[in-house]
């Protein structure tokens, strides 16, 4: 699913459908952010959510430029000047220590997109197929081992809800999900706790912490989740309809993003690469006239 | 004391088998000059160990300098997967070792602390500890809840790019700091490379930004644009457009030849002048 901008002048008017789907998803994302926490901008769509919730509803949320400094700046979604901007803007600059303590002391959230999420919230950046000979090996567990073990709430997002993404079982635990293991060496509660499709919005909340749907976007119906979904969901009857963004959520976004960096994350092959080079063309010229004049140190 | 080399005494004094640590993260502040010049005349065998890896591991394997790999992670970020790491990873024609960010820190500050192992809740939940045997589970002597134990990370060499250093080996970090200092720290002999070598005097006005001590260091070499293909903050940004043309090389194994014969030496003048000349990076690049 791409666009669902209405267009043409029959269309009825234009207010109440003139968002996008990363426009739709990024609020959602923003809505789940609160309080006084470290919030990590590792994605475009993570970084726009941590920025809209903090002009929105939670104020106090220290966000990072990338993903391990800048804190107190408005990120700008770049594709290589995020540690430039920390510097333009006099961030706070944050170390990887910093980072990780935040992470065990339970003081940080991100929004993570694994390649694969499964029925129990386990969810994989590994491998597809056996780790030790995969069919396609991904790029290792990253960071997602401390979050798991650590945060007590966790947020995945998926762009793409496809029997691919969405999986009975992941080929590969990079994060921990919901199980005996957990409950015999971890034994926290909460975490996982959203995953948010291009379709809809799910948690654990299911059977045995099973997925369950907790909205769907509009437009979207129960039979176009399960036929995505290559295992039984719990739906609730009527399935509520996720809140779309308000028109200053929307100003926000589009504001703090005139690269239209978040639209990337739904693209692939040559519309992607093409995209990446034309932001990349364009976006020293952005950060200039963002932070201008330039408050930086010397060199 | 004076340490500063050439890029070729480096490669000269890294012995085959050599287990080494490479800083930088991704496409950030890797030290590629001397990546490069590994991967041309290194001898080989070696042992990496990287918390965020991308283009020095992609670089190496895809010149067979590689025995071994423990990684958090290999990949280009936004612009796509490893090819060479792929390959290696498909074909089981190289060992790999998968941890993960904060676990690769714990093994390097466990050498760091001259202790065997660091504790940790890390892994526990995930396939992590399933493939790895490096881990262990262990129950906590005092209230006995279950635990992880990392073990020392112990590199012969790291290699870490920075953006100024004096001839002593301290060293200047003005972006984001990565697990430089821990590298340079655990490793029993560390190289800089440097975008500018400066006296000790003028390095020392850098206060805070002094990341890398002399005490940890062991090498100083001087190279401008010496992270390039990788962003070195605040002064050049990653070159994605060369970015894909690795890429597009590193995927195909008849253009990688090509890619190797042209790029690939321990002359850095003369990469620089592959890649343009540094007026021309300076006009793509700088910020």
């Amino acid at each position: 699913m791409s666009e669902q901008r209405s267009a043409g002048p029959a269309s009825p008017p234009a207010a109440e459908a003139a968002y996008t789907i990363d426009e739709l998803m990024i609020t959602v994302m923003a809505r789940q952010l609160q309080g006084e926490v470290l919030v990590s901008s590792v994605t475009a769509l993570g970084a726009l959510a941590a920025h809209l919730a903090k002009r929105t509803h939670a104020p106090d949320l220290a966000v990072l430029s990338t993903p391990e400094s800048g804190m107190e700046v408005a990120p700008i979604p770049t594709l290589t000047l995020g540690q430039f901007l920390t510097d333009a803007q006099q961030g706070i600059p944050l170390t990887m220590e910093d980072i990780f303590d935040a992470i065990f002391l339970d003081r940080f959230r991100i929004w993570i997109n694994p390649a694969q999420v499964d029925r129990h919230g386990h969810v994989n950046i590994t491998a597809i197929g056996p780790w030790d000979h995969p069919k396609v090996a991904l790029v290792g567990s990253r960071g997602i081992p401390e979050d798991t073990s650590h945060l007590s709430e966790i947020f995945y997002y998926v762009t793409s809800h496809t029997p691919r993404s969405i999986v009975e079982q992941v080929d590969f635990r990079s994060g921990a999900g919901y199980g005996p293991e957990r409950a015999a060496e971890l034994g926290r509660p909460g975490s996982p706790t959203l995953l948010l499709t291009n379709l809809g919005l799910f948690d654990w909340s299911g059977p045995n912490h099973t997925l369950g749907v907790v909205s769907l976007h509009p437009g979207v119906s129960p039979d176009a989740v399960r036929e995505a979904t290559p295992f039984p969901l719990a739906l609730v009857d009527p399935v509520p309809t996720t809140a779309e963004p308000t028109a200053m959520d929307l100003a926000l976004i589009r504001a703090a993003d005139p690269l239209d960096v978040r639209k990337l994350e739904f693209l692939a092959g040559r519309a992607a690469a093409e995209g990446v080079v034309n932001i990349y063309e364009r976006e020293r010229q952005a950060l200039h006239a963002a932070v201008w004049p330039h408050r930086g140190r010397s060199r | 004391m004076n340490k500063l080399m050439r890029i070729d005494e480096v490669v000269g004094a890294i012995p085959a088998g050599a287990t080494i640590a490479v800083g930088g993260s991704s496409l950030s502040r890797k030290p590629m000059s001397l990546v490069r010049a590994l991967a041309a005349r290194g001898r080989g065998d070696f042992r990496l160990i990287v918390d965020v890896g991308g283009p020095e591991v992609d670089m190496l394997l895809g010149t067979e300098k590689v025995r071994e790999v423990i990684y958090a992670f290999v990949g280009f970020e936004i612009m796509g997967l490893s090819p060479h790491f792929r390959r290696a990873r498909e074909s089981g024609s190289v060992a790999f070792q998968e941890w993960t960010e904060f676990t690769v820190m714990a093994g390097l500050d466990a050498t760091v602390k001259r202790v065997p192992f660091l504790p940790t809740h890390v892994g526990l939940g995930t396939d992590v500890l399933a493939v790895n045997g490096a881990f262990r589970r262990f129950a906590d002597p005092f209230g006995g809840e279950t635990l992880v134990a990392v073990p020392a990370l112990a590199p012969d060499f790291a290699l870490i790019h920075v953006n100024l250093a004096d001839p002593q080996g301290n060293g200047v970090i003005l972006g984001d700091g990565h697990v430089d200092v821990l590298c340079a720290k655990a490793a029993k002999r560390t190289i800089l490379s440097a975008e500018r070598v400066v006296s000790a005097e003028e390095l020392q006005r850098y206060g805070r930004d002094v990341q890398i001590h002399r005490i940890h260091v062991d090498g100083v070499v001087e190279a401008q644009w010496g992270a390039h293909f990788t962003g070195c903050a605040p002064y050049y940004r990653a070159d994605l457009r060369h970015v894909q043309d690795y890429l597009a090389a590193a995927r195909d194994p008849s253009s990688w030849a090509e890619y190797v014969d042209r790029f690939i030496g321990d002359r850095h003048q003369d990469y620089i002048a592959a890649v343009g000349g540094a007026e021309a990076l300076i006009g793509r690049l700088e910020v």
